[in-house]
């Protein structure tokens, strides 16, 4: 993978399709890489959604599995008060 | 069930294998390309062999297709943690693959060269795009992959 910035430089139709499949794929694997993060840091549900900008619904059930299967310690809904 | 059956399940096995190792919330044609080249000792994968794909290479030059202009390495994040669970989601390229092979040729007839070539089948998308970076003459290998339908 190469580090270069993102540059449109191609007029061609299926450089740019291609560029957006890429850049989906991307964005779905910084995604799972940065929840990560914030949970192993700490973070709320709550917080890392409204981060996101989904709902607390949809990134536990898009990450919760996962994070429990490489044994993050999740902060359990109460923690948020007792801060 | 039938010999393309069950080599078309070993293969989508493998694919939702590779989907889970690559990330990945469905499977995607290139992971059905990687299962047929990590998939069955069948036709199919010798064809793949024989044009120098194995699994190794077909992974190397997938990734090689991330540098569409944007990097992960910009985020200084570490690898993220693989799902447990294979997906069962198969994305819109992997379905009109397993379509496409499994149209090619009359239901009675079909074998499991006719996954690989539903595959090849496609003139657009990632798994085109990966196989001519590499320099695979995809028009070539669908050939040989149907001369080999016995």
């Amino acid at each position: 993978m190469s580090g270069e910035p993102i540059t449109a430089v191609s007029s061609d139709p299926a450089d740019a399709l291609a560029a957006v499949a890429a850049l989906r794929r991307l964005a779905d694997r910084v995604e799972d890489a940065a929840v990560e993060q914030a949970m192993r840091a700490g973070w709320s549900w709550p917080q890392v959604a409204e981060a996101l900008g989904v709902t607390r619904q949809a990134v536990h059930k898009k990450h919760a599995k996962r994070l429990i299967a490489a044994g993050v310690v999740l902060r359990r809904r109460d923690d948020d008060h007792v801060r | 069930m039938t010999t393309f059956g069950k080599y078309l399940h070993a293969v989508l096995e493998q694919g939702r294998e590779e989907a889970r190792q690559d990330g990945s919330a469905a499977v995607e044609a290139e992971h059905l390309l990687l299962g047929v080249a990590a998939g069955p000792r069948a036709v199919p994968r010798e064809v793949l062999a024989e044009a120098g794909l194995d699994h190794r290479v077909i992974r190397e030059f997938e990734h090689s297709l991330n540098a569409a202009g944007a990097s992960a390495a910009a985020f200084d994040l570490p690898r993220p943690s693989a799902n447990p669970d294979r997906p069962r989601r198969l994305a819109a390229s992997a379905r009109l693959a397993i379509e496409r092979g499994a149209t090619s040729a009359p239901k009675k007839d079909l074998q499991p060269a006719h996954v690989l070539l539903g595959i090849l089948r496609a003139d657009v998308g990632t798994v085109p795009r990966a196989l001519a970076l590499a320099g695979i003459d995809r028009a070539g290998l669908a050939e040989r992959t149907r001369r080999a339908l016995a």
